[in-house]
């Protein structure tokens, strides 16, 4: 699924940085230097480890986080500057899942409420046209309309999780960004909740920014797959170019490293101890910037060093 | 396993409630020497429970209380002990010493003020009667065992200091120190980044043949259990589903629970020359 040259892609990361300070005028490089696009319809899966920095990475992209440099594009309108004010009316066009649907639900309100406060708080309906919609939307991701005067602690995890994507779609959102939304599910339940993603995109046209570290996971559910290691995007390409012709060390060692749920196809695992550096930065100095190298159309690779990690 | 053969553990009938709740339900199942047996389920299922209730810390820590059945546990001298009936002494010197555990966030497990070495080192001191050089020299061994990088550096350091799989290296070689014959390992690597679970379950398979302890490992992990486990045990609901060596499990899963949540399980690879994301074939989805 490469972007054609006539069709503005939906979202687009130019050359986005995300520093934050720490301790000793030091600096974490949580984000360095990404830049994608990603097309309407389409699932962008972002994959790397704790650390790598792609939640900050989500979190400039819907602005909940202001960029140390680069620009984010949404819909062919730079959103990078814009005041509070004039990004609610942009803020409609992205929404976002978390990991754990617990802790993004008010305890104390039913959960009907959380699901129309989107459609209250844009004046997008009320009154009976806001009970519908609510309704509506609860049909939509596979729970009972009557459920809607229920409270969090009385659903599964999920369930809880399905309300969140009802309230991701309230209103009608282009963009929605999935940060492990399905990490913390049993497994049964994770497969259930995917499905359901997949039918609302294939119904909503809705572009999906994945955020896992579950590669298995990744590969059902992505057009394409961004690889992220310290900060910086190693390798990203269409789904096959990456699970099935990796180029990155980075890329190929995460795919070596996920358990094959095959007794067969045990492998042999060499009884490595290294770990990921610090991306933790002394004052003055900072990560090189590494090129990227288009391997095959749409499949750009991060230029090795000698110093192959 | 061979049939002839005394089991190491051998669990009868065990049922654990929670006030009205069972959380564990008549269930039995053997443990032989040397033996990797994974417990599977999902959130519920009971478990964590079964594993807490084989080292006496159900009744102990929680409210949970051991309704009926039994936990023979073949001691190193041979004599057989029912660990649901042994005294709060028999256990503690069973606990650590002759079946020892770990759990799934090794940064609990820690405590933050005291250096890891002597957490490690306090467990061997009070458990084997070591001196205090015997002690020291004991920690070096087991950091080496389980390949923590600069060991003797790395004992001076606090849990904070250390990233998440050290720390888990940390908590094996703490468990492993006085040579149980049983390691039970809770979710080990559910915390844990997969490159980080990769070595991790790279050096469990290593120290079972090093060590030669037979590993009773808790995990919702259907991949974990195709890397690491000879057999396998299917819990659902508080109930075994299913019981069977890992092949006749993947390969052949009789009980529709267990094809259930085998067909739930994304597998790498599995999407290979496909263009477009496809959805899972699921089996009865609302039997689970």
């Amino acid at each position: 699924m490469t972007s054609t040259a006539d069709t503005t892609p939906l979202v687009e990361a130019v050359d986005l940085s995300k520093e934050f300070p720490v301790a000793n005028r030091a600096k974490v490089h949580a984000v360095e230097h990404v830049s994608f696009t990603l097309d309407a319809g389409e699932t962008l899966a972002v994959v790397g480890e704790s650390g790598c920095g792609k939640s900050t990475l989500a979190h400039l992209l819907i602005r909940l986080l202001e960029p140390t440099g680069g620009r984010v594009i949404l819909d062919g309108q730079d959103i990078t500057d814009l005041n509070a004010r004039a990004m609610r009316e942009h803020r409609r066009k992205m929404q976002i899942i978390f990991q754990d649907p617990f802790a993004s639900l008010d305890p104390r309100r039913t959960v009907g409420r959380a699901v129309e406060e989107p459609l209250v708080v844009h004046g997008v309906a009320k009154g009976s046209d806001l009970t519908d919609r609510v309704a509506k939307l609860f049909k939509r991701v596979g729970l009972e309309p009557e459920m809607a005067s229920q409270f969090p602690h009385q659903f599964s995890g999920g369930q809880r999780q399905r309300i969140c994507i009802a309230r991701a779609l309230t209103l009608e959102p282009q963009l929605v960004i999935a940060d492990e939304a399905v990490s913390a599910l049993d497994v049964s339940i994770q497969a259930q909740v995917i499905n359901l993603m997949m039918e609302l995109q294939a119904e909503m046209g809705l572009s999906y920014l994945f955020i896992s570290h579950d590669l298995a996971v990744v590969e059902r559910v992505s057009h394409r797959v961004a690889v992220m290691y310290l900060g910086q995007i190693v390798e990203i390409g269409s789904r096959s170019a990456i699970f099935e012709n990796p180029q990155h060390s980075y890329t190929r060692r995460l795919l070596d490293a996920v358990p094959i749920a095959d007794p067969r196809k045990r492998r042999e695992r060499p009884l490595l101890t290294d770990e990921i550096p610090s991306p933790v930065w002394a004052p003055g100095t900072a990560p090189e910037r590494v090129e990227m190298v288009e391997v095959s159309p749409g499949h750009l690779v991060a230029n090795e060093s000698e110093g192959e990690r | 396993m061979t049939e002839q053969e005394k089991p190491l553990l051998s669990v009868r009938d065990l049922t654990v409630t929670f006030g009205s709740f069972t959380a564990v339900d008549g269930i039995s199942f053997d443990l032989y020497d040397g033996q990797t047996l994974a417990v599977v389920g999902e959130s519920g299922s009971g478990k964590s429970v079964t594993a807490l209730s084989i080292m006496g810390l159900v009744e102990l820590g929680t409210r949970g209380k051991i309704e009926e059945g039994e936990i023979r546990f073949r001691q190193p001298d041979d004599s057989i002990i029912d660990l649901v009936q042994a005294t709060e002494d028999e256990m503690r010197a069973i606990r650590g010493n002759q079946i020892s555990m770990i759990f799934q966030e090794p940064l609990t497990s820690l405590n933050p003020v005291y250096t890891v070495g002597d957490q490690v080192a306090e467990a061997v001191r009070l458990h084997q009667g070591l001196d205090k050089g015997a002690a020291h020299d004991r920690v070096l061994e087991m950091f080496r065992l389980v390949r923590i990088p600069d060991p003797e550096d790395r004992m001076s350091q606090y849990p904070h200091e250390m990233s998440g799989g050290m720390r888990q290296r940390v908590m094996i070689a703490m468990a492993l120190s006085c040579d149980p014959t049983i390691l039970i390992a809770d979710e080990p690597t559910t915390a844990l980044d997969v490159t980080i679970q990769a070595q991790i379950l790279g050096l469990m398979r290593d120290l079972r043949e090093k060590t030669g302890a037979a590993v009773l490992i808790i995990t919702h992990d259907m991949g974990v259990v195709a890397e690491v486990a000879d057999d396998v045990v299917v819990m659902s609901q508080a109930k075994i589903v299913e019981t069977g060596s890992v092949y006749d499990i993947f390969e052949n899963p009789t009980e529709t629970y267990t094809q259930a949540l085998l067909a739930a399980v994304p597998r790498l690879g599995s999407m290979a020359g496909q263009a477009t994301p496809a959805p899972f074939d699921l089996v009865e989805e609302q039997l689970l």
